[in-house]
């Protein structure tokens, strides 16, 4: 779930402030994305980008941490704390916890270490304890807008017998730019953060009620009723959570409390979405696979994969010899002058027909489609690769049987795409009977 | 075929069992049966649409919807502009006053309206002579006493320079209420003020000693009184009225409330307020939707590339993750001024407009979380209809001001305002109310498997009836054209995929792809839902209605029926991740988080692994123990719980206990000893025991009240058998006794022992270091750096030192009996019971749970190995962290959960596929009713509507509804775009597309034949599939082309020109690229 999940406190002295944080970090693409293809390109990189600046942001402030022993980077001053305004201790690197299956990270930290996270959840926490008004004061409210994103809130007292009224204010928050997503989690995210709050609560109560027990503070001021606010700024006044609560580990089960939260919020509604049946190429394909798994020990890689069922090859009507070079001529200088790796490699079927012109790339295709051995000879290899990739598109899977490069002419039962280098020579019966040959530089 | 008629009335009994177990408490069993009687009702029955209610509508009372608008202007404060609790309708007494009026009046303004502006809001201005006659029929009182309250929770209390538009929700608990409010900034015209008119009006109607008379307010407060609370305090343009001097109650005091002690007011930094309009991410869908950058595909395949794209463009886009993409701009503005008249900067001064919608809740808490539902899911939709309610406010605003007399004014205004709301409340009420599809076809066939058969049979009966019998003049065969054209959301269901089927179409497979994307990056699944339903899944975004009309009842209900499985969309399920009992008698979970040690199967492989996890048992409370000790015990008890005493080796998993962190602590020795034995095969096995046994020993008296206080998971959800399975609890927290600290470390030291793969952390260099880290570490359970010093100390003699430190806070003396005895043992006898290790624990004395934890230990090299791939992510960036001050986070580990899925019914699926209404309605995706009026008068407003304020939150570009009419066979699709020339008709034609025709045939010839239901259905697919792989042919075509003719198609393609209609929508999904060239 792309949210912040924060607990933030009114602080007597120092005003709203965000105690502790928890964010997400997804991995940068999706697994099983990975093999995108053309369009995904850019896309990917750019996602790649946002990797390497997550990643170096997680590394970016720890060095900085362990210098400044300063929190995260972009947190208040250290004047402006004090034990109320703080949840880790200074040079406490925060926690993390990685979610195996997903890969997300859950990190937590007092404040987020991105800028402009950080802002958004500092105006999301001044708003919800300062600005927002709840009925009652304490409870649930939602606000936000599209610059600032949305925020679910709720604020709770914390018991605590040296605070004014002896309660202290807190609340927690949940950031989100969606605020559809945010708006539909409501009802999940009040029961469980109504159940975090209720325990944190809890344990407030019951070190209020030792206190109290022990020094009842309410008789005590009574007496020093002339100097409330002495009382009030002195030490006492900032207390920190985890005495609060008298809970060291707070802070560790705060981390874990929000990480599932948040992992269970964004896991809580699951689509079941079908989709269609695979094509019968789909099918062949994956027949072949499976044949191969099992044959693999009898057959080379390459020819037993393609050897695999393969249906008869018809004898091609006629021989035709397609010797190309001067009309590529264009091509073949382009290649050239630039980089012959990337300039020489036929693109698609549409390329392949410009580059041989029309008439050529009609008998090509007939060949092709008649199940025609064709055999193409080029100095480059990568050149004849990329044509048979182009041209395997024009038969169903299975009838596909390449030969990319070879030093020696093999049969037509063998391929019906051969790749040969220049000076390969063809045996006289091909050459006589129907095989379509293509020459190119 | 007969008793199809009428099935209309609502069933709720009947759908609330066959929405299935939705409610927690259903067994099993009651599902099962549910679904049986369901069944043999369907089988009894051959009529076609069951229709029902999901929500009841008695729940909600019409009149409880509660509109209020406030002003907030910065100098002169807040003013109530409305409050709909404050207006009462008058009958007779009122209209004589009315009479009084000048008939010209209305008139005469609108002539002042000049610019056409009126005319332009065609009702408004074709209404308004009208609304004379309505005006007497409400009076305007007094505000309900809890406005300003409502004032303050709609603005704040502090201002906000934030200038667009800010949505906020309260819940109110007494009364049960809901309030969602929008505020924005006014966006003033060249004449200021134009609200004080309206403050004028009211004190005039205040101040009308007729008026006063029939102002009922409860409070007897004199007209004046009443007239300073309908917001008299401008100072400005208005003349002073009579009550001003006494100083409005309305006025609220400006001063931060009372908790903001020291917060400066806050002004919000206006980041990239001016950039986002700059950035022209413009409105026009069209442009944006067709520019989108195209995004990683899943894959070369195409498989439910688009619906995968969407969303993961969408999860994206709401991404926090490197601070805030900028989205579509947000100048949502509350105008006041008409659009010819430039706004002037002078007078941009800082006026806010809140509008607040108030639902009052149900008192019976059943229906209140019914409505609660509703409303949240729903949400989208509600947020839609009150910006159209905010429009018809602006407009009334604005035309109110034209009006010279005042009393006259009020009574436009108000009347205006109660039409929209009452416009808002018929709609929600409608829409929550209104006859459902109880059982889509399609929805159904994708959620259950068990009456598939049934359903085929069911649904294939349907079809071809409707085949044979309403595809007169080929109306079927275009309704399905039109359906399949815009309903888009049917193309990513016969998308091939790349993988192998498991089976035939009744295992039409899940979407492997979707399902890892929503793991992995999280997006919302309802909105994805509500998009596919609506069909905006092309490019240009397209948002599509199917209405269909005609006065047979029953024959509208059959298209209904079948159309659902047309109409697609993915089923959504509610997943509750649950991450133990939650068993605290007193209601206080177990604290402390708990470290769970499990063996699961793997999911993809046969092996086993090993995994650990803390968790906090309290369905998410925090673990913090209130005691420390209570959550250091909960450990033991857990893993005791959990597995068995027999638990043995066998069980592999490894329970390596303290001893880790006892090891650390408790000396080199163990260190020494612990070290060898770890690194190699399980490490850590000598120690388990220890660390158990320790834990026992120094808490000994708390030990009893643990237990008994935490009645631990015997049953742990996840349903392993028992000695499968392992589970630590451990105690995240510290309590002040380093003791426990030092058990968590050693605890997970284990662990990360465990995962001998990781490079374990060290302790901190030196003693500060390790006080220092202790301090903090101390909740950090879960790297025990003493693990990693064990770890080393095998390796290097130098650990040892580092265990010490951190051992340090422990006692010396215990540290070195126990590990000793520990250690020593357990790497004699590994297989050594729990019970033994109880024995131990006595032995020193301690009052040991037995904590079969030593059993454990001793397996644990089996278990390593397989632990370390599981825990594999963390292991990458732990190498680096060698101090505390420079390491990166202290890694927790998540808590494990074991998601319990039911099906979710409160879906857009479940309430927007709607039966037989009494009336048009605009949101429904689908509809049948019985007159047209009404959609004849709406359908323009309401498409462009909801081009203007999209529910799914991203730009459309156009808005369309598919109206089939079965009393003239027509169908027709009229669109935002084009505005009908004939006024007559609605919409245009639909062009037949021929594949769809020859679909429909072969499908009957099939079922006339005779074959099985399932083996047509499996041929509709498969033509759908036809479909879609010619649009592929279509768009691979097209690629590179700029223009093409349509007769080159039909030649070189053999694409009927009227098959273009509907493969070019097809095509758009996959190819945004065709819609340009062919559009």
């Amino acid at each position: 779930m792309n949210a912040i999940v924060a607990l933030c406190h009114f602080c007597e002295l120092h005003g709203p402030r965000t105690l502790f944080c928890t964010e997400v970090l997804h991995a940068p693409l999706p697994q099983g994305a990975g093999s995108g293809d053309g369009p995904g390109r850019g896309e990917q990189a750019e996602e790649e980008e946002g990797g390497i600046q997550m990643s170096s942001r997680i590394r970016a402030h720890s060095p900085a941490e362990g210098a400044s022993a300063e929190s995260s980077s972009p947190g208040p001053k250290k004047s402006d704390m004090c034990e109320g305004c703080r949840s880790l201790a200074a040079g406490h690197p925060g926690y993390i916890s990685h979610d195996k299956e997903t890969s997300i990270k859950y990190v937590s930290h007092q404040h987020p270490n991105h800028p402009q996270l950080f802002s958004i959840v500092r105006q999301a926490c001044v708003r919800s304890l300062s600005c927002e008004v709840c009925p009652g004061r304490e409870g649930p409210i939602f606000f936000g807008d599209e610059q600032h994103g949305f925020v679910f809130s709720h604020t709770f007292f914390i018991k605590d017998s040296l605070a004014r009224g002896f309660q202290r204010w807190y609340s927690i928050i949940a950031i989100m730019m969606d605020r559809i997503y945010l708006i539909n989690s409501w009802p999940f995210l009040l029961g469980k953060i109504r159940g975090i709050i209720d325990e944190l609560q809890g344990k407030a109560l019951k070190v209020f009620e030792a206190e109290q027990f022990g020094c009842p503070q309410r008789a005590q001021r009574m007496n020093t009723a002339f100097t409330p606010f002495l009382h009030q700024r002195n030490g006492n006044a900032a207390r920190s959570l985890t005495s609060l609560t008298n809970d060291d580990g707070l802070w560790a089960c705060l981390h874990t409390s929000f990480a599932w939260l948040l992992k269970a919020c964004g896991s809580r509604l699951t689509e079941k979405l079908l989709e269609g049946a695979p094509t019968e190429d789909t099918l062949v394909q994956m027949e072949q696979l499976a044949d191969l798994e099992e044959e693999s020990e009898s057959w080379g890689n390459s020819e037993a994969e393609e050897e695999e069922k393969a249906p008869v090859l018809p004898e091609g009507a006629e021989g035709r010899e397609l010797t190309k070079c001067p009309a590529d001529s264009s091509l073949l200088s382009d290649g050239g002058h630039w980089q012959p790796r990337k300039l020489s490699v036929f693109k698609s079927l549409r390329h392949m027909r410009q580059v041989l012109g029309a008439p050529s790339f009609r008998t090509l295709a007939w060949h092709v489609l008649m199940g025609n051995q064709v055999i193409w000879k080029s100095r480059d290899a990568d050149l004849v690769h990329s044509a048979f990739e182009v041209l395997r598109t024009m038969l169903p899977v299975g009838c596909v049987r390449v030969i990319p490069y070879s030093s020696q002419y093999e049969e037509a039962y063998r391929c019906n795409f051969l790749g040969l280098g220049p000076h390969v020579q063809i045996p006289p019966h091909v050459l006589a009977s129907g095989a379509c040959r293509v020459a190119l530089g | 075929m007969c008793g199809c008629s009428a099935r209309t009335t609502a069933r709720p009994g009947g759908r609330r069992d066959a929405s299935g177990g939705v409610s927690h408490g259903q067994t099993r069993g009651t599902r099962a049966r549910s679904r049986i009687w369901k069944c043999a009702r369907v089988g009894r029955d051959t009529g076609p649409p069951e229709l029902d209610s999901s929500w009841s509508c008695s729940e909600l009372d019409l009149n409880e919807i509660r509109l209020i608008v406030y002003q907030d202007c910065e100098r002169r404060g807040r003013q109530v502009l409305f409050d709909s609790k404050a207006v009462h309708k008058i009958e007779e007494v009122a209209t004589q006053k009315t009479e009084d009026v000048p008939t010209k009046t209305p008139a005469k303004c609108c002539q002042g309206g000049g610019s056409g502006s009126l005319s332009s809001h065609g009702s408004s201005g074709g209404s308004l002579p009208h609304a004379k006659e309505q005006l007497p029929k409400y009076q305007y009182t007094r505000p309900a006493s809890d406005v300003s309250m409502l004032g303050e929770m709609m603005f704040g209390s502090v201002a906000m320079s934030y200038k667009g538009s800010t949505l906020k929700i309260h819940y109110i608990r007494s009364p049960p209420q809901l309030m969602v409010s929008k505020v924005f900034s006014a966006r003033m015209g060249s004449f200021c003020g134009s609200t004080n008119n309206l403050q004028d009006s009211f004190e005039y109607i205040s101040q009308d000693p007729n008026l006063g008379k029939l102002n009922t307010s409860q409070n007897n407060l004199g007209p004046c009184r009443t007239g300073s609370h309908l917001g008299v305090l401008q100072g400005c343009g208005g003349k002073p009225p009579p009550g001003a001097a006494e100083g409005g109650p309305l006025r609220l005091s400006r001063s931060a409330s009372f908790f903001a002690v020291h917060s400066t007011p806050v002004d919000m930094p206006r980041r990239g307020q001016s950039e986002d309009r700059d950035s022209g991410i413009a409105r026009s869908a069209s442009l944006s939707s067709l520019l989108i950058t195209p995004f990683p595909s899943p894959s070369s395949s195409t498989s439910s590339s688009s619906s995968y794209q969407r969303r993961w463009l969408r999860s994206q886009t709401t991404s926090l993750e490197n601070g805030i993409i900028p989205r579509r701009s947000t100048d949502e503005t509350f105008s006041l001024a008409e659009e010819t008249c430039s706004s002037n900067p002078a007078i941009v001064r800082r006026k806010k407009i809140a509008i607040s919608l108030i639902f009052s809740l149900c008192e019976k808490e059943e229906a209140q979380r019914n409505f609660q539902d509703f409303f949240f899911s729903h949400f989208p939709l509600f947020e839609s209809h009150m910006n159209r309610l905010k429009s018809a406010i602006e407009k009334a605003m604005i035309s109110c001001r034209k009006i010279a007399e005042s009393s006259l004014r009020v009574q436009f205004y108000v009347s205006r305002l109660m039409e929209a709301l009452g416009e808002f409340r018929g709609t929600i009420w409608s829409l929550y109310s209104v006859p459902r599809i109880a059982e889509p076809v399609w929805l159904a066939m994708v959620s259950s498997t068990l009456e598939k058969t049934q359903l085929c049979q069911r649904f294939l009966k349907e079809f071809t009836l409707l085949i044979e019998q309403i595809n007169k003049n080929q109306f079927f065969a275009a309704l399905l054209t039109a359906v399949l054209t815009y309903h888009l959301a049917w193309v990513p269901t016969v998308m091939p995929v790349d993988h192998p089927p498991i089976k035939a179409f009744a295992e039409k497979r899940t979407s492997q792809l979707v399902n890892t994307l929503a793991k992995t990056h999280p997006y919302n699944p309802l909105w994805a839902q509500l998009g596919d339903l609506y069909g905006a899944i092309g490019s240009p975004v397209r948002l599509s209605r199917t209405v269909v009309l005609g006065k047979q009842k029953d024959v509208v209900q059959r298209i209904l029926y079948v159309l659902t499985y047309f109409l697609r969309c993915s089923e959504l399920q509610e997943s509750q991740l649950a991450c133990g009992a939650n068993c605290g008698p007193d209601g206080q979970a177990p604290a402390g988080s708990s470290v769970t040690t499990a063996l699961e199967r793997g999911e993809v492989e046969e092996s086993e692994y090993v995994v650990v996890t803390v968790s906090s048992e309290p369905a998410l409370l925090p673990p913090g123990p209130p005691d420390a000790d209570t959550g250091d015990l909960c450990p033991q008890l857990a893993g005791r719980g959990g597995r068995g005493p027999e638990q043995s080796p066998a069980a592999r998993s490894v329970r390596r206990p303290r001893g880790a962190s006892c090891g650390d602590q408790e000396s080199k020795k163990e260190a020494a000893r612990g070290g060898p034995a770890r690194p190699p095969s399980g490490a850590g096995a000598c120690v388990g025991p220890a660390g158990g046994e320790e834990s026992g020993g120094e808490v000994p008296t708390k030990l009893p009240d643990r237990s008994a206080a935490r009645p631990c998971p015997e049953g742990r959800p996840w349903g392993r058998p028992p000695w499968e399975k392992v589970t630590f609890h451990i105690g995240s927290s510290v309590s002040p006794d380093s003791d426990f600290e030092s058990r968590t470390k050693a605890v997970e030291e284990r662990l990360r022992a465990c995962r001998c793969a990781e490079p374990a952390r060290r302790p901190p260099a030196g003693p500060d270091a390790a006080r220092e880290a202790r301090d903090w570490l101390a909740p950090r359970c879960s790297r025990a750096p003493e693990a990693s010093a064990g770890a080393r100390g095998v390796r290097t003699g130098a650990a040892r030192e580092a265990a010490e430190t951190p051992g340090a806070p422990a006692d010396p003396t215990r540290a070195l009996r126990k590990p000793w005895g520990r250690g020593g043992e357990d790497a004699d006898a590994p297989a050594r019971s729990g019970r033994e290790d109880a024995g131990f624990g006595r032995e020193g004395g301690l009052p040991r749970n037995e904590s079969s934890d030593s059993a454990l230990g001793d397996s644990d090299d089996d278990a390593c190995a397989p632990a370390s791939p599981a825990l594999g992510p963390g292991s990458d960036g732990d190498s680096e962290r060698d101090r505390p001050e420079g390491s990166p986070e202290v890694e927790l580990p998540l808590p494990r959960s074991q998601s319990i899925s039911s099906p979710h019914v409160r879906n857009f699926g479940r309430s927007l596929l709607a039966g037989y209404c009494p009336t048009y309605m605009p949101d429904l995706v689908l509809h049948g009713t019985g007159g047209d009026e009404r959609l004849r008068r709406c359908l323009a407003a309401d498409l462009v509507h909801t081009v203007q304020h999209p529910v799914l939150d991203e730009p459309i570009a156009e808005a369309v509804c598919i109206i089939a009419d079965t009393d003239k066979w027509s169908v027709r699709v009229a669109t935002s775009q084009r505005r009908a020339v004939d006024g007559t008709k609605l919409g245009q034609d639909v062009l037949v597309s021929s594949q769809v025709s020859s679909l429909l045939q072969s499908i009957l010839q099939l079922y006339r034949l005779h074959l099985p239901a399932d083996f047509c259905i499996m041929h509709l697919e498969d033509r759908l599939q036809e479909m879609y792989l010619k649009s592929k042919m279509l768009s691979e075509y097209l690629r590179g082309h700029t223009r093409v003719h349509v007769k080159e198609l039909s030649v070189v393609l053999g694409i009927e020109s009227n098959d273009l209609p509907l493969l070019t929508a097809v095509a758009s999904t996959h190819s945004p690229y065709v819609a340009q060239i062919l559009l």
